[in-house]
């Protein structure tokens, strides 16, 4: 096999700026069926190759089939292109890497064996200049009774490539018209569905568009309507439109970024006034979407890794509960304003870096490593200050317990910016949907929505300082108090172990050792600082800071090596997790096999809450094995863009989700978001049963 | 004021691409060309001029020279029409070329336009709307354009390609001097992008 292997790697042939390949989509292709051969061109940094329809200049590759006798080559299956500007003219094509795709039919007596194809192509490929290249591509077939899997790389490539396939969207309709400057496209959505806000599309035909015109967007009810300016002079004679229609993500109702686009040319109505404009009335499904992001939001409050935060705020109120009420609710407005900022920040800068091709979800934050040290570093010293190891000195004392209440004010808002922070990757129930939601409308509803989350997070806090009353019920302060604080570092010591943890699942083991090492350093500067700072001089704060910047610099994450994945088996009671592909869950359907799929990751506490009560639990493993049910894991620790993508396809751009795929049905059915064995077990009931012999698989 | 206006408008116009349909009336200009000798436009009147968008360093380009195209066409039409090679590529493209070179390549492609124009900041490029080299506009002698679009109907670099292709500029010349309507009178160009400033 392994010999058989290396005989059959086609050899590359190098022009000046492109590495071309030819690979086939398998080893061992099944015989009687078509075969998917890929031409891969490889592009030097910055320069491109063109799509069908190149735009305002350059040239479409070309792939000229030689095969043997019977024979025969579908078209090429273009991925959909990007647009490439230069300078006021706009091209469609590649930069990178491309591999364009095409299925052979065998003719009907083909038999197992060897079968040589050959491809003459021609690429013009452009940077500030364009050089025509050629290459004569070989490669060997393989057909067999059983097909066998290409190598990884290749199986890769060829993944990379079908990704960017449009796909014939089901149940959209399409329509086109024509004005006398204009091509105006409508994209209506089915029922349920509602149209992506931002989409390019790109036409089939050449010269029918002025490409580097920008295309109007405009919502139209569920649906989409695109206009863009048409070339002068238009083409005669244009009877029908067809194209492509990309957006960020996936497309509604798909798992593809991009959908194949045709209808013929006729009247459309116009855009009714009331969707038209930008800032119109919101949607029935926006109302919805802000009743749940409130909702959400308040059981955020709830959520372990919001409530250690909260601690130290209810901590506050208890200190001044019988002091001055208007001052209270000043400090509560203050959280409510530091909480909003910053949800109204991280889904701006979401929205701007997946605005610019970052595929990023709720919580991105903590799929940085420097961002959890510096948490980590954080609640650390919180805690240690709560456990009276130091108190703040004389200088932060003027910041967080001045009586004239400005630094309270700035401790307010403070608290409310640390609460989000690390409240956003505990999605919680309800807010997957709106978070999801969201991200397929424009901008402005966007982020009114990560506004309302962020109303609902702050609501009870800002009610308890609205209305003192409710605190009364309290003891007066004392040395209760005393002990209180000190009971409230514990769940701060709890976070830290829990960033620790999410720390090792980005960069390992040796990563939670600096941490950790780090963090000795750290407590070293606090105790330093807690002992003799308060004896005046300058001397004494300076060590302690350096300890501490020392801590830090050691806790920093360089280079982390990922993780390798484990394939530890699994104990009794567990479930046999599989690591997910795309792929993995086609072929089990295709092979008539249910799958499970738990979106998770080590920052999700909810998602580890869930996996210890409800998934690893003895009755559930044994029904999955009734059912044949596989479990994969789909690990959103790292960003991952193909799990963005699926999650943006099932409608959620947040975490946990569990999906369960039936054969032969596309849309899966989603779990609720808080499980417990009970749920799993009656959806997983809900399956037909499998015969007896399938359990003993794999 | 005025010099603020002025920039704007250059801001604008380098900004976005105009375009001369057929029938319209050409846009105006006034270049210099390679020995730096002044041609306008105005100049032409009551003749037929042909605009030729130029880049020696294009593969487009080298196929209608390689293969004779282009100086085939500009001979044979020259008692008829004033053929003027323009190129639009700035100063600071990678594929602009001096005006010594130009004319050097010109010689020895025996190449015969009644004039190379420089326009490198791009103006007269952006006004007419041309796309790439090659991009092929003939301007009647009413000064209205009367054809715009590629040279040919092969989009390709192939020299061989030139044999049997349908080539729209001749066809549509041949018809204004028969004194038809020319029947094709626009098409998509085809060649490498002009860079402009």
């Amino acid at each position: 096999m392994l010999s058989a292997g290396a005989a059959l790697a086609a050899p590359v042939v190098k022009t000046e700026h492109v590495e071309a390949e030819l690979i086939a989509e398998k080893a061992a292709f099944q015989v009687g069926q078509p075969v998917t051969v890929g031409l891969k061109l490889r592009m030097e940094p910055q320069w491109h190759t063109y799509w069908k329809n190149p735009g305002d200049s350059g040239l479409p590759t070309r792939i000229e089939w030689v095969l043997p006798e019977g024979w025969k080559a579908a078209p090429i299956q273009w991925p959909h292109p990007q647009p490439l500007p230069v300078g006021p003219l706009m091209n469609y094509g590649y930069e990178d890497e491309v591999v364009l795709l095409t299925e052979l039919t065998p003719p009907a007596n083909a038999s197992a064996g060897k079968v040589p194809v050959k491809a003459r192509a021609e690429w013009l490929v452009c940077k500030d200049i364009c050089i025509p290249e050629k290459g004569e591509l070989d490669t060997t077939l393989t057909l067999a009774a059983t097909q066998a899997p290409a190598n990884p790389r290749i199986e890769a490539a060829i993944e990379r490539s079908r990704n960017n396939l449009p796909v014939d969207a089901r149940g959209w309709k399409f329509e086109s018209s024509l004005t006398k400057t204009a091509l105006v496209v409508r994209l209506m959505p089915p029922q349920g569905v509602s149209a992506p806000a931002k989409v390019d599309f790109f036409p089939e035909r050449e010269g029918l568009i002025e490409p580097a015109a920008p295309q109007k967007v405009a919502r139209d009810g569920q649906g989409v309507r695109i206009e863009m300016k048409l070339a002068d002079p238009p083409p005669a004679n244009v009877k029908s439109i067809s194209g492509v229609a990309v957006t960020d993500g996936a497309w509604p109702g798909t798992k593809a970024r991009a959908i194949n686009f045709a209808a013929d040319v006729g009247a459309m109505a116009p855009l009714a006034a009331a969707t038209s404009s930008a800032s119109g009335a919101i949607g029935s499904s926006t109302l919805a979407a802000l009743f749940f992001a409130l909702l959400g939001g308040i059981l955020l409050n709830l959520m372990p890794c919001v409530f250690p935060v909260l601690g130290i705020k209810v901590m506050g109120f208890v200190e001044h509960a019988h002091g001055e009420p208007r001052a209270m609710r000043l400090q509560g407005v203050m959280f409510t304003i530091g909480v909003l900022i910053s949800f109204v920040a991280l889904a701006a800068i979401m929205l701007s870096l997946r605005a610019a091709g970052t595929q990023l979800g709720w919580g991105f934050q903590l799929q940085s490593p420097s961002v959890v040290v510096l948490l980590a570093v954080l609640f650390f010293v919180l805690a240690l200050n709560l456990s009276g190891v130091f108190e703040w000195g004389a200088f932060a004392q003027s910041l967080t317990s001045n009586l004239s209440a400005k630094g309270r004010y700035a401790d307010a808002l403070l608290s409310g910016v640390l609460a989000s922070v690390v409240a956003t990757p505990c999605t919680a129930p309800f807010m997957g949907a709106a978070v999801g939601f969201t991200l397929t409308q424009d901008a402005a509803s966007a982020l009114l929505v990560f506004f309302v989350l962020g109303l609902g997070m702050a609501l009870p806090v800002l009610a308890l300082s609205m209305f003192p009353r409710l605190l009364r019920v309290l003891p007066k302060p004392g040395v209760w108090m005393e002990t209180f604080k000190q009971v409230l570092a514990f769940p701060l010591y709890a976070t830290v172990a829990w960033l620790a943890w999410i720390l090792g699942a980005l960069g390992g083991n040796d990563a939670i050792f600096a941490l950790l090492a780090g963090l000795v350093l750290v407590a070293m500067g606090a105790w330093f600082y807690g002992r003799w700072a308060h004896a005046g001089g300058i001397w004494q704060p300076a060590i302690a800071a350096m300890l501490g910047a020392v801590g830090i610099l050691i806790a920093w994450p360089g280079q982390l090596a990922p993780e390798q994945a484990t394939h530890a088996a699994p104990k009794a009671g567990e479930l046999a997790w599989q690591p997910w592909s795309p792929e993995e869950v086609r072929r089990l359907t295709d092979g008539g096999r249910p799958v499970f799929v738990d979106f998770t990751a080590a920052w999700c506490v909810t998602c580890q809450v869930n996996k210890r009560v409800a998934l690893n639990n003895d009755e559930v493993v044994k029904a999955f094995a009734a059912h044949d049910l596989t479990a994969l894991k789909a690990d959103w620790t790292r960003r991952d863009p193909r799990i963005t993508a699926e999650l943006a396809s099932l409608g959620r751009n947040a975490i946990p989700v569990y999906a369960i795929y039936l054969p032969g049905s596309d849309a899966p059915r989603l779990l609720p978001e808080v499980l417990t064995p009970s749920i799993v077990l009656e959806e997983v009931s809900r399956l037909p049963a499998t015969k007896a012999t399938a359990v003993t698989q794999r | 004021m005025k010099t603020v206006l002025g920039i704007a408008a250059i801001a604008l116009s380098t900004s976005v691409l105009a375009s001369a349909p057929p029938g319209q009336q050409a846009p105006t200009f006034t270049l210099t060309d390679l020995n730096g000798k002044t041609v306008s436009l105005a100049d032409y009147k009551g003749k037929t001029v042909v605009l030729e968008w130029h880049n020696f360093e294009c593969p487009f380009v080298q196929k209608h020279y390689r293969s004779g195209n282009m100086q085939a066409l500009q001979k044979k039409y020259a008692n008829d029409v004033v053929w003027l090679a323009v190129t639009s590529t700035a100063r600071t493209a990678s594929d602009y070329m001096e005006p010594p070179r130009i004319s050097k390549q010109l010689t020895e492609f025996k190449a015969a336009p009644a004039h190379y124009l420089m326009d490198t900041p791009g103006s007269v490029g952006m006004a007419f709307g041309a796309k790439t080299t090659p991009h092929m506009y003939i301007i009647d002698p009413s000064g209205k354009v009367a054809y715009n679009g590629a040279i040919d109907d092969r989009k390709s670099t192939h020299v061989e390609d030139v044999k049997g292709a349908k080539n729209y500029v001749a066809a549509a010349l041949d018809e204004m001097k028969a004194g038809k309507p020319v029947t094709v009178a626009s098409t998509t160009p085809y060649g490498c992008s002009v860079h402009y400033q």
